[in-house]
């Protein structure tokens, strides 16, 4: 049973994000709402969503690696590519928002005939720029090298020659052979080593987008580990969404356990809460510093003003709402954890949305504040599209690869997964007495 | 492909029989070729006497190859190459420069690893190596001994069956790998034959 | 550069020519309402006011607001692509040409004097046919299309770039001025006297609010009154978050007799009448 039937209502967000695109492309950026003070509005919001989500994905392969946490092999594959497709969503935004994207090959630092120019090596854009690309294809190394004895299994399981095929070239020869996993072992353990730094660097550097500006609001130092803590809380809230939707229809309960929700509740419940206080401290920064600017730009224009109803949402999806997984029942309830999920979403998205809009729409000098602002169609329309594309990539993920990392949970069993399978029947059949007796000695 | 070899080989489903088996066959003198597992077994390649991989410091020179690229083009294209006056800022910002080599170190470590990897392996689209057990890689784990003019067939495979190997068999198979597809069956040639 | 407020009476003359001399495209009410307007220079305006008689007795302040070409500049440090820098002479550059349009130097100027082309203003981009079918769809006004005529287009000056859609632009201090004068000088070996190049707000203005000259050159106007005619009237706009601005405004001092806002209390006896006589004498500055 795959998810692929529902990709046909995906294509058409898709299709329409193009259309989004081609005409910002064509007729220029003036078609969106941002003005000469709100230069960044939905585009980069989206952006910073997108590659918070991302991040969950390294935290789950790489993080709990690191940790010995076993749990964590039920939904990592799946998790890896979620983050893969989530960068690559993210990618979209700092390409079109600019307003020449045919230029955009001017950020590479290469050898030219102009001088050579090259760039601001010390711009927060330009660091972005080697993080998400660096972070990139470290994460699609990651996940490829653990998929590759996965398609090998399946490789040789293959009944159709076209399988046999296209799972023979992408498993790139895999044997299983003692020497070869040593090596894979290896390399595992160095990209995960790898990856855990680089998840905390790239969403520094993209704090650093703000926090190294001058604008009140956005000059903070709580920016970096804010950032951080938020984009680990939105990224499991969104792997929850997947999960929980992968495993009702993939029947994948046996492997993807209440357990595995209630831990990555828990872990939504501790980076929600990180990111309440960070709410706080930036409040009390505000107060306590004594700059009239971040005064203002707090208390009157974030808090308060035209833009208010949104700091509270924000405030009530992230900073209340996870505070409900501390009761047991409620981080163990499938449906609960699948709302809570979007809400935690919903509420990150309008945290970089406070953020970002209001800061800069009044900002230092009273003659260049600006309209309230709306997003026009063409703004929400690239942001649906991203959606299409995240959707469709995991639909065509969730179809042609193994959504869990088979080798990787065989490893933690102990047992291929048929005989986990029957094993568990046996278990479950026994009688209570029987099983305790049984486990007592 | 290149030469055709003999090799006797023993199925076990159960790592707690599979490692008296090869510290059994190990004693005996034979010469396991490998034991290809579904997911990697902790302590089967001591078990097997092979050394350890090497392949973590080999990332760690290409880290450093990266932190050196990235700090060394960066000073010289603000000091020497084109200074510009950004801000007042001074020529050789170290600060600034800390996180563009931290990527730049990530970055070569994994490529670099993940391709000597697959070298090391030789992994590639389109490699193909000759397969011992189809369920290898599900859930059987298989032991290859290689067979020499010394070894005696019966008493190999009588000996993986007294240490419970759930299947034995007598393969012959090129060594190494070859460009080809898994949809097609790859023909064994004993020596090569040039046609003419 | 120095800008005095006392003289400065907002008449916008500096906006016009600016605006003229540096080919700043027009582009429209529509566009302007939102606050899509190009104007590199503007005039902000201060109200002086009691805050209970808000509109009865109000005083204001005009403030020409620019390109302030920061020593520290914000907007320079985070351009991923150099497409912004400082000149040895102190002038904050801009590279037409290199600027890919991030807008993160838009966002991180203090005083937003920077101007993105949101939209093919100029008729110069190299996608044909983009502003019809937004005029069409009624984004856009009309006027844009009458730079597209040859014979409208002779009024743009030759010394300047026409920008295209998706660069950022801003007040350079007419480099095209300061470049024509520089090489004059070299040419007759001399170096540059002071008031040979006016800016062409400095030229435009009627009351000679604007002062531009060579700060490094001890003779020149702009060091005199910095340094020993204004001294205490000198300041910078938004000088704490050390952005180190070249433009430096002189505070507007009102001569008046009584608090500037302040409604005169007339059945007020001798009492107020007495403290007033005291501040009579007093200038009350009211510059932001």
């Amino acid at each position: 049973m795959s998810l692929l039937k529902y990709e046909s209502t995906l294509r058409e967000p898709l299709v329409d994000g193009d259309y989004s695109v081609y005409r910002e492309v064509t007729y220029g950026i003036g078609q969106w709402n941002l003005n000469k003070t709100i230069g960044w509005g939905w585009d980069i919001t989206n952006f910073v969503w997108w590659v918070g989500i991302g991040h969950a994905g390294t935290l789950i392969s790489a993080i709990l690696l690191l940790f010995r946490q076993g749990w964590r092999t039920g939904v990592n594959r799946a998790a890896e590519a979620m983050t893969i497709f989530a960068v690559m969503c993210a990618g979209q935004f700092p390409i079109f928002h600019m307003g020449r994207v045919w230029d955009a090959f001017f950020v590479l630092p290469y050898a030219n005939s102009r001088g050579p120019l090259w760039v601001n090596f010390a711009s927060p854009l330009l660091w972005d720029v080697f993080a998400i690309s660096t972070y990139f294809t470290v994460s699609l190394l990651f996940w490829y090298s653990g998929l590759i004895p996965d398609f090998a299994t399946i490789r040789d399981r293959a009944k159709t020659k076209a399988r046999k095929l296209w799972y023979g070239v992408v498993s790139f020869g895999w044997t299983g052979s003692t020497k070869h996993w040593q090596r894979h072992e290896s390399l595992s353990l160095v990209l995960a080593g790898l990856s855990t730094p680089l998840v905390l660097s790239v969403h520094t550097i993209v704090s650093f987008d703000f926090a190294t500006s001058v604008v009140p609001g956005w000059h903070t130092t709580i920016f970096p580990p804010y950032f951080v803590a938020g984009a680990i809380f939105s990224g499991f809230a969104m792997v929850q969404t997947l999960m929980l939707v992968t495993r009702k229809v993939m029947k994948l309960d046996d492997y993807i356990t209440l357990g595995h929700i209630e831990a990555m509740n828990k872990v939504i419940v501790l980076t929600g809460s990180i990111v309440g206080i960070a709410y706080l401290t930036e409040l009390f920064m505000a107060w306590y510093g004594g700059s009239k600017f971040e005064y203002d730009a707090f208390y009157k224009y974030r808090i308060a003003g035209p833009y208010g109803w949104s700091y509270w949402t924000m405030m009530t999806c992230n900073v209340i709402s996870p505070q409900l997984f501390w009761s047991k029942k409620l981080r163990r309830n499938v449906a609960f954890t699948f709302i809570m999920s979007i809400v935690v979403n919903i509420g990150m998205w309008f945290e970089r949305f406070v953020i970002i809009v209001t800061s800069v729409y009044r900002d230092y000098i009273p003659s260049s504040w600006s309209v309230y602002y709306r997003p026009s169609i063409w703004e929400v329309g690239f942001y649906l599209g991203t959606f299409g594309l995240f959707f469709t990539c995991y639909f065509l993920f969730s179809k042609f690869a193994p959504v869990i990392a088979i080798a990787e949970i065989k490893h933690v069993l102990k047992t291929s997964g048929e005989s986990f399978k029957e094993k568990m029947d046996v278990i479950e059949k026994e009688s209570v007495e029987h099983f305790a007796h049984g486990h007592a000695h | 492909m290149g030469q055709v070899k003999k090799y006797i080989v023993g199925c076990f489903d159960d790592e707690k029989v599979l490692f008296p088996a090869v510290k059994k066959v190990r004693a005996a003198g034979y010469k396991i070729q490998d034991v290809y597992t579904p997911m990697p077994i902790h302590g089967l390649d001591h078990a097997l006497g092979m050394r350890e991989t090497s392949l973590h410091t080999a990332g760690f020179i290409y880290g450093i190859t990266g932190t050196t690229t990235a700090l060394t083009c960066m000073s010289w294209v603000f000091t020497s190459d084109w200074p510009l006056n950004i801000g007042g800022k001074p020529h050789l910002p170290l600060p600034a420069f800390i996180p563009i080599t931290f990527e730049l170190t990530v970055l070569f470590a994994a490529v670099g690893m993940v391709l000597t990897f697959c070298y090391l392996c030789q992994l590639a689209p389109f490699v193909k190596k000759h397969h011992f057990h189809e369920r290898a890689t599900d859930d059987l784990m298989v032991m290859v001994i290689e067979c020499t003019e010394r070894t005696n067939e019966e008493e190999v495979k009588a000996m993986l069956n007294s240490n419970g190997a759930v299947e034995v068999n007598v393969q012959e198979a090129p060594v190494g790998w070859w460009l080809g597809r898994y949809d097609r069956p790859s023909k064994l040639f004993k020596t090569r034959e040039v046609a003419y | 550069m120095s800008i005095d407020l006392n003289t400065c009476t907002g008449c916008a003359a500096c906006v016009v020519a600016c605006t003229a001399e540096n080919n700043v495209p027009v582009v429209g009410k529509k566009q302007v309402a939102k606050y899509h307007e190009m104007h590199w220079l503007r005039i902000d305006r201060y109200y002086a006011a009691n805050r209970k008689d808000q509109f009865d007795d109000v005083n204001v302040l005009f403030q020409p607001m620019l390109c302030q070409h920061c020593d520290n500049a914000p907007c320079e440090n985070v351009c991923p692509v150099a497409a912004t820098n400082h000149s040895s002479e102190g002038l904050n550059q801009m590279t037409y040409n290199r600027c890919i349009g991030t807008r993160y130097c838009a966002n991180n100027c203090p005083f937003k004097v920077r101007r993105f082309n949101w939209l093919d203003f100029t008729g110069a981009d190299s996608f044909p046919d983009n502003q019809q079918p937004l005029i069409d769809e009624g984004g856009m006004d009309a006027i844009v299309m009458d730079m597209n005529d040859d014979l409208t287009r002779m009024v743009l000056n030759p010394d300047v770039t026409v920008r295209s859609r998706g660069v950022i632009e801003k007040c350079s201090f007419c480099v095209q001025r300061l470049q024509e004068g520089k090489l004059k000088a070299k040419k007759a070996s001399r170096p540059l006297i002071d008031g040979e190049v006016k800016t062409a707000c400095m030229q435009a203005c009627p009351t000679d609010a604007i002062v531009f000259g060579n700060y490094n050159d001890k003779e020149s106007r702009i060091y005199k009154i910095r340094k020993e005619e204004q001294t205490k009237r000198t300041f910078y706009a938004l000088e704490a978050i050390h952005v180190l601005p070249n433009v430096n405004y002189l505070a507007k001092v009102r001569n008046t007799d009584r608090h500037v806002g302040v409604k005169e209390e007339e059945h007020d006896g001798g009492e107020a009448h007495e403290a007033k006589k005291e501040e009579k004498k007093e200038a009350v500055p009211s510059g932001h």
